[in-house]
Order: C-alpha cells, then structure tokens, then sequence
C-alpha cells in the first residue's frame, strides 16, 4: 500500500468532502435550532438584554474558567473541571497557533499569523492527551457518570482524541513512518470533521448562540416571562 | 577469448594498484556497504572487509554492458551522471564499466547508432543492465515517442527482453514523473507498470543523484543482485530515510524556528523551510547524507524547500510553495455556499413539515375541544409539548 498516495488522497479529496459535508451539516442544526422557535416579547422589557449578553459572555470566557470557586461543578468534582478546562485551553491553542495548522487555514481562509513556538505547542497538546486520558478514567470509574454515557460520547471521545495521540506521534517521529501517521491523522480529524455537526461535538460553534441566548433572557426584565 | 577484467582494463589505462585500492574503498563507501556479507571458508564465518571484496569483484569480472535508452524525458538524469560530483565514478561508470548505447552521449548517429546498439543486445544477451531514463508512454501504442521509427513500447520490450536488470533512473522512469503530470495526454507511466518479468529497480529524484544511479549499478556488478528496496522499489541503502531526517535544519524545525519567506532575516539565519513549502518529512531521498557536487551543497541547504521529486506523482501534490500540512483541494466559495444551501433546505424542509405537523395537531385539539367543551383541559397550550 502507497501510504504516500493515501496521504494524497486524505489531504485532498477526503478533506475537500469532509469539509462540505460539515458545512452543510452545521448549518442544518442552525436552521433547526432557529426554527424550534423564538420567544415572543410580550410585554414592554425593562432591563437591557445586551448588558445580559455581555454578563454572560463575561462569565463563561473569563470568570468561570480562571475563577472557577464560584462554580459548583468545581467544588463538586475539581478534577473533571480543571482536566476539562486544561483539555479545552489546549486544543484550542494548538488547533489555532501550531505551525501545521496555521498552514491549513491559510490554505482555506488566505490569512496566516505567527505562531506559537513548537516546543510550547508539544507542551500543550501533552496535556491535552493527558487531560483527555483521566476524563476517560473518570468517566470509567465515576457510577453517575457511568449511566449517563450512550454510545455518542464514547465516539466523541475516541474521534478527538485519535487526532490529538496522532498529531504528537507525528510531531515527534515515533513509531510510524512520517506518511502513514499524517494520513491516519488526516484521516481521523476528516471522521471528526463529518461527525460534528451530528453530536454535542456542535457545542465548539452552538455554545455561543447558547450562550447569547441565555444572556439575552437572563439581561430580560419585565412582568412576564 | 576470455574477457578482460575490469582491473586489467584499468591497469592498461595506466591506475596503479594503490589507486585501484583507493577507488574500491569509494566505492565500498559509496554504496553504503558497512559489511560485506558473510563467506563461509574452511569451515568458519569469516567477514571480508567490503573493500577487499570490491576489490575482488572488480578483478574478477569483466566490463558491465549498460544499455541506456531515453524515453519522455529532458535528459537531465544523464547531464547529472555526466557532471556527477565524482568525476571519478561517472567516469568510471560512463567509459570503464563500458556503456554500450546511450543515445545521448554516444559519438554515432543514426544507422550505426542503431546497429551498435543491435549487436550489443545480441551480444550480450542475457548480461545486460538496462538503464532506462525519461517514462515510457502508453497512449496510441506508444506512437507520442519514437527512435529510429520505433514506438517507446517496443523499444523497451525489446531491450528487456535480453536484460539482467532493469534500472529506471529519475522520477519519470520510475513513476512517470513530469509527463505523467495531469493532464497526462501520452499515457506516462513508470517502467516497472509495463515490465513484469524482470527484476526492476527505481532510483527517482529530479534528477537522480548521480551517486545513486551509479551505486546501484556497481552495486549490481559487485553483488551480481539489485540492491534491497523498498515497497516502491527503492533502494533502501539510499532511500532508507526522509530528506527531514538528515536535515542540516532539522533542529530550527525541532525548536519552532521557520522562515516565512525567503528574503527575510528569518531565512537568511537558515531557519526551516516548512512554512514555505518544504515536502522533506515525506521524502525519502538521500540528498541530506550523499548531498550534490562533492556534498558541496543539496536545495534546502541552499534555501530552497525541498520538492518531493523522488516521490510517486510528486508534480500534482500540491503547490511547491504551500506548506504540506495545507489543504489540496480548498472547498471553492461557490462550493461551500453550495453545501450550506444544500443544509439551509435540509433543515427547512424538515422544519416546515415539523411545523405542519404542529399545525395540525393544533387544530385537531381545537376541533376536539369544540366538540366536548367540558373536557377544557385536554385544549391546554399544546406547544410546549412539541419539539
């Protein structure tokens, strides 16, 4: 088997589909999202819903994730808090600073900016790796969380982290052929890609329209609901 | 008669026995012999030393017939050959080992070119390596190629027919290369695609190096073998590791440090090519190591990111200049505006017939409150329960 046409073919045509496929996907959930219908005003609103929005945002990017005593999900169960947060920190920051990846959005979108040094971005995707490991055990071993796990999180849990133990294999030249674990990788973040738009995975784009949503109702004052 | 060996030939020539010495060392070292293979005598294992066993070999046997055709091709593999880094070897190769037709290098033309190159098939029937430079074509029996009247087809069949080896020398020869590139009008391909019954060896590169094509080719008179390969029939002794794993910037690479353009300071300090388009971590070649004139210097050394010329197909991969982790097929605007319409009628559609179907169970609750209006609790707000 030509790993180096496999490459070729995941790096092109597989992607090219899995992109289009996840376009079209997220914006079916949008559409069916907004059509489940908006609240009407009924009557005259008293408060200020983008103050509501701001306070959100306010507390979902900065307070909650830095200043996390205030939550209870913190005080209940700090370790799915700060392996959560870590793993979050560390995708984003080596999905949007790696110096591979800065080259795939510059091929889609035409831009480029600096990156982070690699040895920064190894760190980090180390500890996402880490990170998505005890949630893994966590999950295992927790009974609540036990009943609470369908098929659809364990194939969320698997589909990111393959990308994630196939990029820093890759990163490191260990084990495979540089060719046969890009295209794995490649291959792996194509089924995340597909599979998005279908699971809660959708969160990474939906968690802001929540978000704003939510901001809105909660900067809301009037007599009735 | 019995034939000259190459020693003897040499020795005429006027190369003194510590020369010869000398030059079997190179070779030894050349072809990345670190052992020479085990011999059994009197009873023991015993490990010759690798010159000496060339030294043996080029003794032993006579001059190497070498028939070297050129198909699709620009002839560079063979003006590298004839420039190689060691004057020496290609010498040794091009008049020593005895090269009995090469259209190009060849002083006669025309029908005694073609004869001498009959009688060497002839003649040496059976003992032969063909080199093969430049891809063969398929395309309308081969007819987009011809020497002397002949279709490349033919011509390559022909000279198999007779030959020991076959070695395809440059990327064309071995998987098509540049003719090969989309949209491929004359059907190129590499020689192994056409030529089954024979043992064929690849040596791609744009062009080859020169040390390589004529290592595997001492390697093959040493030997009396081709050397071991790989799944795409390369040599292993030269193309065992990537461009990236020899990289003279490999440790700019290891510490994040790339040059993101090639007049900047960034590049001028030799930082690594990757931003720019550098294809060495999927590249298995042996620039890095053997290098190019007299391991003066190889592209990324020099600052250009290296091309992937001794990969399968390497012309269509791809800009040369964007990065390999890069998209190759970026969906268009229209296409993504396409796939979000396709997802914006999806969702549509199936909210529509949602809504139709809230509709009419809307009403069918208002009917059914009508008809017994004592029962006014079953007319409760129905529209929380949807969705």
């Amino acid at each position: 088997m030509d790993w180096t046409e496999i490459l070729r073919f995941s790096r092109g045509p597989l992607f090219h589909f899995s992109l289009i496929i996840f376009i079209a996907g997220m914006i079916y959930r949008l559409v069916r999202i907004i059509f489940l219908g908006w609240e009407k005003d009924r009557v005259k609103n008293q408060g200020s819903k983008w103050s509501g929005v701001i306070i959100s945002y306010l507390k979902g990017l900065i307070i909650l994730p830095f200043i996390p005593w205030v939550r209870r999900t913190f005080r209940n169960n700090a370790l799915t808090f700060i392996a959560g947060g870590l793993f979050h920190l560390s995708l984003f920051l080596v999905l949007i600073f790696g110096e591979a990846h800065i080259l795939v959005w510059q091929s889609l979108f035409g831009v480029s900016w600096a990156p982070l040094p690699n040895p920064i971005v190894d760190w980090l995707a180390a500890v996402g790796i880490i990170s998505l490991i005890i949630l893994l055990i966590n999950r295992l071993t927790h009974p609540v969380l036990r009943l609470l796990t369908k098929l659809p999180v364990w194939i969320n849990w698997t589909l990111v982290f393959l990308p994630f133990v196939t990029g820093y294999i890759m990163y490191h030249h260990l084990w495979f052929p540089y060719e046969v674990i890009f295209s794995l990788h490649l291959i792996f973040v194509c089924l995340l890609l597909i599979w998005i738009p279908f699971s809660r995975m959708s969160h990474f784009l939906f968690y802001f329209f929540s978000r704003t949503i939510h901001g809105a109702r909660a900067g809301k004052r009037a007599v009735s609901p | 008669m019995k034939e000259k060996s190459i020693y003897e030939h040499l020795k005429e020539k006027g190369l003194s026995r510590r020369d010869f010495i000398k030059l079997c060392g190179t070779i030894a070292g050349m072809m990345g012999l670190e052992f020479a293979p085990p011999v059994k005598a009197l009873g023991k294992m015993v490990h010759p030393d690798p010159t000496e066993m060339v030294a043996k070999a080029l003794s032993s046997q006579p001059k190497l017939p070498i028939v070297w055709l050129e198909f699709q091709d620009c002839a560079g593999c063979s003006e590298a050959m004839s420039r190689s880094s060691s004057p020496l070897l290609s010498k040794l190769v091009l008049n020593d080992l005895a090269i009995e037709y090469h259209e190009t290098l060849m002083a006669s033309a025309g029908y005694q070119a073609e004869k001498a190159k009959e009688e060497c098939l002839k003649d040496y029937y059976g003992r032969y390596v063909l080199v093969v430079e430049g891809s063969p074509t398929l395309a309308e029996d081969g007819i987009y190629c011809t020497v002397a009247g002949k279709s490349n087809l033919d011509l390559l069949r022909e000279a198999a027919d007779g030959a020991a080896a076959i070695i395809a020398t440059g990327n064309c020869a071995s998987f098509g290369g540049i003719p090969k590139a989309k949209p491929n009008p004359t059907r190129a391909c590499g020689v192994g695609e056409i030529i089954k019954d024979k043992p064929v060896v690849n040596i791609p590169g744009c062009p080859a190096i020169p040390e390589v094509t004529t290592g595997t080719i001492l390697h093959f008179l040493i030997m009396g073998k081709l050397p071991e390969t790989d799944h795409l029939k390369r040599p292993l002794v030269f193309y065992g590791h990537t461009v990236h794993d020899h990289c003279l910037r490999r440790p700019f690479y290891e510490a994040g440090k790339f040059a993101d353009n090639f007049d900047g300071d960034r590049a001028r300090k030799g930082y690594c090519l990757y931003h720019l388009g550098c294809k060495g971590p999927i590249t298995y070649n042996a620039c890095a190591s053997l290098k190019w004139e007299r391991g003066l210097s190889y592209p990324v050394q020099s600052g250009h990111p290296c091309l992937g010329c001794s990969e399968p197909n390497f012309w269509d991969g791809g800009g040369f200049y964007q990065g390999q982790s890069a998209a190759l097929i970026p969906p268009a605007a229209k296409t993504s505006a396409l796939a979000a319409g396709a997802g914006l009628a999806a969702g549509s559609t199936l909210a529509g017939i949602n809504s139709a179907k809230k509709n009419r169970a809307k009403k069918a609750l208002a009917s059914a409150a009508e008809n017994s209006p004592t029962d006014s609790t079953t007319a409760a707000p129905p529209e929380k329960k949807e969705e």
